[in-house]
């Protein structure tokens, strides 16, 4: 038995080497043959024939050289370059034959192939290989996560000291290197502008192992206490802020107040620390202060050697860890691990889920485009049967036949697979716009690239033998004379590819509803997300940080000395309506602190949320008032000790009571730098809530009080305008240089941007991808419905003309045909509605609180849509089996 | 056009004989194959003589027999072909299973005769 199988496969072998060197067979062949052909004319010559009449009888005693010859040809190779010609001769031939069949089953395949082709370039740019750094998969970074609370609580910046300690203790890194950020001022003719910067360690740059794009990144010469001040920038502030002028670089920039030159531009994908500039710095034991006045903090990245895993990285650190935590128990939680977290896990975190939410969704989608298609041929070639049993009669071996359906199938793929290029590139433009910002790494660059495209091939060809096999091998499996007898228009006919076509349909909905539901699920989710009031209105408003330099901004009169000018020249510009001071930015409420009410007693400790504002803020923020008044210009000034309070603050510490008159103590303000004595306040006004802990998060007691009672805190600049807020920038800007010229704007926006960013941007854009892929899928299902009905409709148009004849009415054959689809779609919607409450829980995580993965309205609203799509679908081919005239039917036999 | 008083070859025999004869007559090119297998047959069988070197290509492919380059009897270039150790290992074990069939074919159609 084993010897049958040997030399099977040793025939094999020989083909495949046959595919080579075929010109050099034939000739050789052809040497040989007509050797023989002499030889035997010889032999009759020599028996009396005349030469030729001799030639002649040679000839036939050798038989069909051109027959032999192409006999042999087919055993020696697999396929002959001129056969795969003439396949994909006949495919194209036939395919323009029917250019409607071509075109769906293309656009159908090359939506497929683009989608998945788009998400897969997402995946890959921003989950498989963000960086450009060298070893970038073994860089890590280490939390000290605090055991006894959940993922939020533990910390990933160290003091000089700890960072020194890992890096010279640990046995699994081969290299670490630091960062701590500073806000960086610099000097500019008419005022300061403010970047984001970061002191970088010695061998940053070696460890990133990335060159300068102009110029020269640091040598370990630049890290030497006294070596000539330098700094680096990065690609996109060289563009942004100078306008890529290359003679910034080796000019020298005043940053907070160093001359430091410029030594070089960083390439476009580098982005450490997303820093606008770099620093050199070599961390020394005790540390300096950095910004803001407290010892400076680095985020430690180090360098896994090679084959050590994050396990082993994270038991080395806890040993460090443990150490440290003895020195210095005041920085530990008292029960910590440390976690070792990669590169790529500081930004895209939650993102990831919904990429793979959509990966898995474009995976339903190319699954349904594959059906699709395979739908289509098999229904084709399932009309083709008489065609093929003519092919067969006429001599087309079976290999033949399917090696035809095959080219077809290619001829589909390959265009398909144009096409899905294509839309790819188009979609991935769609899907980079409607992108977050900040949940990808500034690193990554998105665009289709070479992996990708060989993605796209692979998916191409994979699809086109799905697809090809199917009817092939089917239509190989014939019998000949089968369908030449049948009249072909029977309704007996092709029982068995009816069923597979059936269950694709079935398949297809049911992937399709999951699909759509899914979609649906998101919108919901972002609807009620949208829905969520937020207390106040967001629209017409800038904001800006001005964080003010701590040597000349220490106590409350001096904050108050810039602000109050400030306001009233921002107040002045045109346009315009008002402005206020803060220390908090909606929808987060300032600081904490302890609480005590006058005259109320209490055991547990009382908390609420703290901000400092001046006078115009309720009014710019349109904050309603409950009870009570705003502050007044002269409280503001005089910095008197009044307060306003939120609904949930009454509701929690003095329900059922007047709160106005009030008097309350936030001993939290004992606590700032700039120290409020005796922080007695006496409440004004209630105003209604407001969020203050984020989107999603209940709200919290929140006490607002006049700024000017202290000089601690960050500032923030809120104004309400009649325009565009952006446009009013550059004059706030001149404003606040007006006022103090070493001031800085920092990350200036639109409130209503920094909120919808801040809660909408991620869910936003699943949302988008899904209804896209929602709507795709519903059109696949709708050309998948029609394609089947009105092919099995147009094979029983002899039947229908038969029941006419014998007096059904038209409406009995519109009935037939839509409740034969109908009862397909009801199958599929089922199935599809099972799946999706099984697959619910996959994007439970991405939907917002108060909408279930099992949400009726959902649920019924898209089965409903499908269902409508679908009957539509059916329309069509049961109306034209409705107008059939029983006497043409009957006499088309 | 077929002569009455010819058998087609048998389909899957010609492979053997042309096995059978190598390895009795040594090496030969085609047209000696074809020859000794008319002469064999006393000719009983009707040869289509090209269809020897489908045969021989399909026993090149099994390394059951060799090729080579050589000079015919009338001084043209020819390939002669020469049995292999694995072709004689092939031989036998056809010959034997040869020999079974027909044996077995001969006793069957015996008894139907004999009825």
């Amino acid at each position: 038995m084993g010897n049958a199988g040997i030399s099977r496969l040793r025939a094999f072998a020989a083909r495949v080497l046959g595919l080579f060197g075929t010109r050099k067979h034939d000739d050789d062949f052809d040497q040989e043959v007509q050797g023989h052909l002499q030889l035997l004319t010889d032999r009759f010559v020599a028996q009396g024939m005349s030469q030729q009449d001799a030639a002649a009888a040679a000839r036939r005693q050798f038989g069909n050289t051109t027959l032999l010859q192409e006999g042999r040809r087919e055993l020696r190779t697999l396929v002959s370059i001129e056969d795969l010609g003439r396949d994909l001769r006949y495919a194209l031939r036939s395919l323009a034959r029917s250019r409607a069949f071509a075109a769906v089953a293309i656009a159908t395949l090359g939506l497929g192939i683009g989608a998945s082709t788009a998400i897969f370039s997402v995946i890959d740019n921003v989950l498989l290989q963000p960086f450009p750094y060298q070893d970038a998969g073994r860089m890590v970074f280490l939390r000290i996560q605090d055991s006894a609370r959940a993922q939020g609580g533990g910390r990933q910046a160290y003091t000089s000291d700890e960072l020194l300690e890992f890096a010279k203790q640990n046995h699994v890194f081969d290299g670490v290197i630091a960062a701590s950020d500073d806000l960086v001022l610099y000097k500019q003719a008419e005022g300061v502008e403010q970047l984001y910067g970061a002191h970088v360690t010695p061998g940053t740059f070696e460890f990133f192992g990335m060159p300068a794009l102009y110029g020269r990144v640091m040598w370990p010469a630049d890290y030497q206490p006294g070596a000539p001040p330098v700094f680096v920038m990065r690609h996109k502030t060289w563009m942004e802020r100078f306008n890529a002028d290359p003679g910034v670089l080796g000019k020298t920039f005043v940053l907070n107040g160093t001359a430091r030159t410029l030594i070089g531009i960083m390439p476009p994908r580098f982005a450490w620390y997303e820093a606008d500039v770099l620093i050199p710095e070599a961390p020394i034991r005790g540390g300096a202060t950095g910004y803001g006045g407290f010892p400076a903090r680095w985020f430690l990245l180090g360098r896994l050697k090679p084959g050590v895993s994050r396990t082993q990285a994270a038991a080395d650190a806890t040993v460090i860890a443990n150490h440290l935590a003895k020195i210095n128990p005041q920085d530990y939680p008292a029960h910590f691990q440390v976690v070792v977290k990669g590169l790529g896990d500081t930004v895209v975190g939650r993102f990831q889920s919904t990429l793979y939410t959509v990966l898995a969704a474009v995976g339903l989608l190319l699954l349904i485009a594959c059906a699709n298609v395979a739908n289509l041929t098999l229904a084709r070639a399932t009309s083709r049967e008489k065609e093929f049993a003519l092919r067969a009669a006429l001599g087309a071996g079976r290999v033949r036949l399917v090696r035809l359906l095959l080219a077809e199938s290619l001829v589909l793929a390959v265009g398909g697979a144009a096409l899905g290029v294509l839309i790819a590139w188009g979609g991935l433009k769609l899907i980079v716009a409607a992108m977050p910002p900040d949940f990808i790494p500034a690193e990554s660059v998105i665009e289709l690239n070479a992996p990708v495209m060989v993605f796209a091939l692979v998916v191409a060809v994979f699809t086109a033998l799905i697809f090809g096999l199917a009817p092939a091998l089917q239509a190989a499996r014939r019998d000949l004379n089968d369908p030449l007898g049948d009249s072909g228009k029977g309704a007996i006919g092709g029982l068995r590819t009816g069923r597979m076509r059936d269950a694709v349909v079935v398949m297809e909905v049911a992937v399709s509803l999951t699909l759509l539901i899914g979609a649906g699920l998101l919108m919901r989710s972002f609807v009620a997300l949208r829905e969520l009031h937020l207390g106040l209105q967001a629209d017409h408003v800038f904001q800006t940080q001005l964080p003010l330099p701590d040597d000349r901004y220490k106590t409350a009169t001096q904050v108050a000395g810039f602000f109050q000018p400030l306001l009233a020249r921002v107040k002045a510009i045109p346009g315009v309506v008002d402005a206020t001071e803060s220390t908090a930015l909606p929808p987060y409420g300032g600081m904490d602190s302890k609480l005590e009410v006058f005259g109320k007693s209490h055991t547990e400790e009382w908390h609420t949320l703290l901000q400092t504002i001046s006078e115009g803020y309720f009014r710019v923020l349109r904050i309603p008032f409950k009870m009570g008044r705003a502050f007044s210009e002269a409280e503001i000034s005089d910095a008197r000790k009044v307060a306003v309070v939120n609904e949930t603050f009454v509701a929690a510490f003095l329900r059922g009571e007047d709160p106005l008159g009030r008097r309350i103590n936030l001993a939290g303000l004992e606590t700032l730098a700039d120290a409020v004595k005796e922080p007695w306040f006496e409440i004004v006004g209630v105003v209604a809530d407001v969020s203050n802990q984020g989107l999603q998060a209940p709200v919290e007691p929140q006490v607002w009080v006049p700024f000017t009672v202290t000089g601690s805190g960050e500032q923030v600049l809120l104004v309400r305008s009649q325009q565009t807020p952006m446009a009013l920038m550059n004059e706030v800007r001149q404003a606040v240089w007006a006022t103090d010229a070493g001031v800085a704007l920092a990350f200036p926006s639109a409130l209503e941007d920094r909120i919808s960013q801040l809660l909408y941007a991620g869910p936003r854009f699943g949302l988008v991808l899904m209804t896209i892929f929602g709507c795709l899928g519903l059109i696949l299902v709708t050309v998948g419905v029609y394609s089947v009905l009105a092919y099995a409709t147009a094979r029983k148009t002899h039947e229908i003309g038969i029941r006419m004849a014998l007096g059904a009415e038209r409406a009995d054959v519109l009935g037939w045909v839509i409740t034969a689809g109908l009862r397909l779609v009801a199958a599929g919607a089922a199935i599809g509605l099972i799946v999706s409450l099984l697959l619910g829980r996959a994007i439970e995580a991405d939907l917002s609180r108060g909408v279930k993965p099992y949400d009726p309205a959902t649920l019924v609203g898209t089965t409903v849509l499908l269902m409508t799509t679908a009957m539509l679908a059916c329309w069509i081919p049961a109306r034209r089996a409705a107008r059939v005239d029983p006497m043409i039917a009957l006499r088309y036999e | 056009m077929t002569d009455p008083g010819k058998s087609e070859v048998l389909q899957g025999t010609l492979d053997l004989m042309i096995l059978k004869t190598l390895q009795a007559l040594g090496p030969q090119h085609g047209f000696g194959i074809a020859r000794r297998i008319e002469q064999v047959s006393r000719d009983v069988l009707q040869l289509n003589e090209g269809t020897v070197y489908t045969s021989l290509l399909r026993l090149l492919q099994q390394k059951w027999i060799a090729a080579e380059w050589g000079t015919s009897e009338n001084n043209r270039k020819a390939k002669f072909y020469s049995i292999t150790a694995r072709g004689e290992k092939q031989l036998a074990i056809q010959t034997e299973n040869w020999e079974r069939i027909s044996g077995v074919m001969g006793r069957v159609l015996r008894l139907a005769g004999e009825r």
